[in-house]
């Protein structure tokens, strides 16, 4: 190739190009910056090619300049081998089985959470927030089109240790846009009332419902359908 | 629905292991992808992010969502990779080199062959690179990303980014025509 192999030439140092050349940049120096024939550092040769293929319109000698041409060939086959290296076939990855790998990790290692009272004060039957807050999202999503997120699950009377009483939840939840979100937070805060007093045992004074973010509803809008994001790449 | 990524986290942050299970699910390929290309070993790339995974459920609780789930993930599979690569080093035994699987699809043979040795070359000279130079060499020439992101995503500024790539374009452009 027609590089000046034998010109290991520090960075520019000069003013001329954008921020500092990549010849200064780093403590490998296993490949410094080169001076190309006509006097063009291939660091900014590269460099001006990466900024923009119109580029050349700014800089006439880039295009006429064998030199410079020929640098930017090599990159431009550097790419080629990229694409065919790429355009083999890929690993048919278990993504199955990666997933249960890690999922039997996670199990071991689960936050449950603090304990949380179940039924009448005299009783000692006890569940864990992490398995309560499962239990009252669901519930919230049983309202069509809700999504619940955070679900925090705190003793209504403040106090250090688990104290057998009532609690308090805060709920957040992402709904679809609907004339009256009141009465649909409402309903949120129903069903998830009903849950914790019917399904779980949970005594519970209060649930707030923080409405955190508002969605399209699914299937009103034929140029936003719900979830089908992923299936337009050609 | 990679919208709904933040909520499934947050939940995730709370213990919740079902949400964290869609997570793990939904960007296990392209972070399987992206690990391959930094670490040129499917099987090694699987052990990354398999640790990837696992560290990132025992840090969630203090993932406060500044970023997307999907770039936190990120970082965290370049990061293993890098320490991977790292502790790799300074084996440069290029037999030790996996190389990547013909492609069987319907190309001529000899249009596959040569398919095959470019990309054994380039599997070997992407080796010779040290770690920082590959994985910021992959940031910005397979997954597009800009110097400053790779910077970050790194710890390093963003001149010895470019610095790198650099770096990483020279050595394999010379092998690259020395295979040619």
């Amino acid at each position: 190739m027609a590089m000046n192999s034998g010109a290991e030439l520090p960075g520019p140092g000069t003013g001329t190009g954008p921020a500092t050349g990549p010849g200064s940049g780093g403590a490998d120096g296993s490949a410094d910056d080169e001076r190309l024939a006509c006097g063009r550092l291939l660091s900014e040769v590269w460099e001006a090619w990466e900024d923009g293929a119109g580029a050349p319109d700014r800089d006439p000698h880039l295009r006429a300049c064998p030199h410079c041409s020929a640098a930017v060939r090599q990159l431009d086959l550097l790419g080629v081998a990229v694409r065919e290296a790429g355009g083999g076939r890929e690993p048919e990855w278990d993504t199955g089985a990666l997933t249960e790998r890690v999922m039997d990790v996670v199990r071991l290692e689960l936050r449950p959470g603090r304990p949380l009272p179940l039924g009448e004060r005299e009783e000692d039957l006890w569940v864990r927030e992490a398995m309560a807050a499962k239990a009252l999202r669901a519930a919230a999503e049983t309202v069509p089109g809700v999504r619940a997120g955070s679900c925090l699950i705190r003793p209504a009377e403040s106090g250090g240790s688990p104290s057998r009483g009532p609690v308090r939840v805060r709920l957040e939840v992402v709904v679809p846009l609907a004339p009256r979100l009141r009465d649909l937070a409402e309903e949120v805060r129903r069903r998830v009332h009903g849950a914790a007093d019917d399904a779980l045992g949970l005594p519970v004074d209060h649930v707030d419902v923080h409405i955190t973010d508002v969605t399209e509803p699914a299937g009103t809008d034929p140029e936003h359908p719900a979830g089908t994001e992923e299936g337009n790449q050609p | 629905m990679p919208g709904d990524d933040g909520l499934l986290a947050v939940r995730a942050a709370e213990g919740d292991e079902e949400a964290f299970e869609v997570l793990v699910r939904r960007h296990a390929p392209g972070l399987l992808r992206l690990a391959a290309s930094m670490l040129g070993s499917p099987s090694e790339a699987e052990d990354a992010v398999q640790d990837a995974f696992v560290s990132a459920w025992r840090r969630i609780p203090g993932f406060r969502g500044q970023s997307a789930f999907a770039t936190w993930m990120h970082r965290i599979v370049v990061n293993r990779c890098l320490n991977m690569l790292r502790s790799r080093r300074p084996v440069t035994d290029l037999d030790s080199v996996p190389e990547p699987e013909a492609p069987d699809h319907a190309v001529s043979p000899a249009r596959a062959a040569e398919s095959h040795a470019a990309a054994v070359a380039l599997g070997r000279s992407l080796s010779e690179l040290s770690p920082e130079q590959r994985v910021c060499w992959v940031l910005r020439e397979l997954e597009g990303q800009s110097y400053e992101t790779i910077a970050e995503t790194v710890g390093i500024s963003p001149e010895a980014a470019r610095g790198r790539v650099f770096r990483a374009r020279r050595c394999l452009t010379e092998a690259m025509t020395a295979w040619r």
